[in-house]
């Protein structure tokens, strides 16, 4: 069972129809608790964006050997090892990014995007398709972190990538996790209404 | 019956390609890693000992290494130590002295053994090992090292690690001549985020500063809450002489726990405590060894 969207659609479909965090609502721990500034956010969609590419080309390709009652340990051990290998790789050659992301590249792990992909698309689907969804899975994510951290880090700290660009800071609130639930439902938000706008707007 | 065994085969193969794929990048990573771990405990002992980033120590400033082993002979035990021979400014190879568990002079052999080659923990153990002979077996415990300027001594920076909250916190702790707190780094830590992490921060690490011998044989933390002046002294936010001032005035005060995290503040102190008293002990007790067989070092 092939499915039978193009790449682009596939990517397409990651970033903006099944985006994990504004749509499908998953892994939303990291999105609340480490997207405080851009560059934050940049680097967890980094990782998060290896992890799940590696996982769904990995369980695409081992799909037949994978005994079905037991894919569950299977996909949390793929998953593990990718976050393991990824984790020593930053730790050995990015040692500044990693002394800020160390404790949270670890909980990759446990993220639910990513088990979800693998769980619903690359365990049926072909390893070109099953690479073109985790790029379009892992680009949506970083694009959801990125601008969430946009957000959080020019409200909270008045800056942007760590330039302080309005010469205050309009309100601290942002920087705290619980700020994190507002501006991914303001987002959620915004998401639905171009949806329902553009829908409309065919309908006419 | 059949079902079993392939579900047994399946997850032991996965297993297996898991494990390779994991220990072949731990393989490659490790060196790169172990690189970037001695450029920091590099920088981290230069700035507790004063030079910025950037700065190069004084031409006069030698770092010696002392390295701590425990010798088994049969039943009995000893303490060895190797240390670099001769005077200020002679190069004499190494010495490995050993004493009693009680602080008595046993015996002291000179071990040939060139500074580089020191730091190498294999070629260290060996060329300690030939020298004593198959009956002794010697264990590497730890090393410390003193810090002098043109002979004097500066300072002592001895690594150390402890149980924390969750895992072991390892530091490098600076102590002057005298054995008051130059200053500690927390090397590495997995406390958590936000409570038992703030070890980290100024306001906690600046509060050991300048304790002395006396007050940190017996220091406690009181959970009690940081006074604000004494809080801005601690992170800088205030001027060198008003900050200085503060902290003289709270200088034979306990420790003031971080809010939340009473274990991992306690932790630290203890640690810190043990690691002084303890070093404090044996560096008197060599040093009499030391003197009283004549015995030249550098420090």
């Amino acid at each position: 069972m092939a499915t039978d969207k193009s790449s682009l659609q596939l990517v397409a479909n990651g970033i903006l129809k099944e985006n994990p965090i504004f749509k499908l609502a998953l892994s939303m721990c990291p999105a609340v608790g480490i997207s405080t500034t851009v560059i934050n956010g940049l680097m967890l969609g980094t990782a998060v964006l290896f992890v799940q590419v590696f996982s769904s080309v990995t369980i695409s390709l081992l799909k037949n050997f994978i005994h079905p009652r037991i894919r569950i340990p299977t996909y949390t051990l793929t998953i593990a090892t990718w976050v393991t290998v990824i984790d020593l790789s930053l730790a050995a050659y990015f040692p500044a990014a990693y002394a800020k992301m160390g404790i949270f590249v670890k909980i990759i792990v446990a993220f639910a995007i990513i088990t979800m992909r693998l769980e619903m698309f690359a365990c049926k689907e072909p390893v070109k398709s099953s690479f073109w969804d985790g790029l379009g899975m892992g680009l949506g994510f970083m694009v959801g972190m990125v601008v969430i951290g946009f957000v959080r880090e020019l409200l909270g700290s008045g800056a942007i990538l760590g330039y302080d660009v309005l010469g205050f800071k309009p309100l601290l609130f942002f920087i705290l996790p619980s700020a994190g639930f507002f501006v991914v439902g303001l987002m959620m938000g915004f998401f639905n209404w171009i949806e329902t706008y553009y829908a409309e707007r065919k309908k006419r | 019956m059949k079902m079993i065994l392939t579900i047994i085969f399946r997850l032991t193969v996965s297993c297996l390609i898991a494990g390779t794929i994991m220990g072949t990048t731990f393989v490659f990573t490790n060196k790169a890693k172990k690189a970037n771990e001695h450029a920091r405990e590099e920088k981290v002992m230069y700035a507790l000992l004063g030079y910025g980033a950037g700065q190069e120590p004084d031409e006069g400033t030698a770092l010696h290494e002392i390295f701590r082993y425990i010798v088994a002979d049969g039943d009995s035990q000893s303490i060895g130590y190797l240390l670099p021979a001769g005077h200020h400014g002679e190069e004499a190879g190494f010495v490995f002295v050993q004493l009693s568990l009680e602080g008595d002079f046993v015996s002291k052999t000179a071990i040939p053994l060139s500074e580089e080659k020191a730091r190498e923990q294999g070629d260290r153990d060996n060329a300690v090992q030939t020298a004593l002979g198959s009956s002794q077996i010697a264990r590497f415990v730890d090393q410390v090292m003193v810090v002098t300027e043109d002979g004097s001594r500066q300072a002592y920076l001895l690594s150390g690690k402890f149980p924390g909250y969750k895992t072991n916190i390892s530091i490098i702790l600076a102590l002057d001549p005298a054995y008051s707190i130059i200053g500690f780094e927390v090397m590495e830590h997995e406390e958590d985020p936000g409570l038992g992490a703030e070890i980290e921060q100024d306001y906690f690490k600046n509060q050991f500063k300048h304790k002395p011998l006396e007050k940190i044989k017996q220091l406690q933390v009181v959970k009690e809450p940081l006074p604000d002046e004494y809080y801005n002294a601690l992170e800088g936010k205030l001027e060198l002489a008003a900050a200085e001032q503060i902290m003289l005035q709270y200088s034979d005060n306990d420790i003031y726990a971080i809010t939340g995290s009473t274990i991992s503040s306690d932790a630290v102190t203890s640690g810190i405590r043990g690691m002084t008293k303890k070093f404090a002990y044996r560096l008197d007790t060599l040093e009499k060894v030391l003197e009283a067989q004549q015995i030249g070092v550098p420090f």
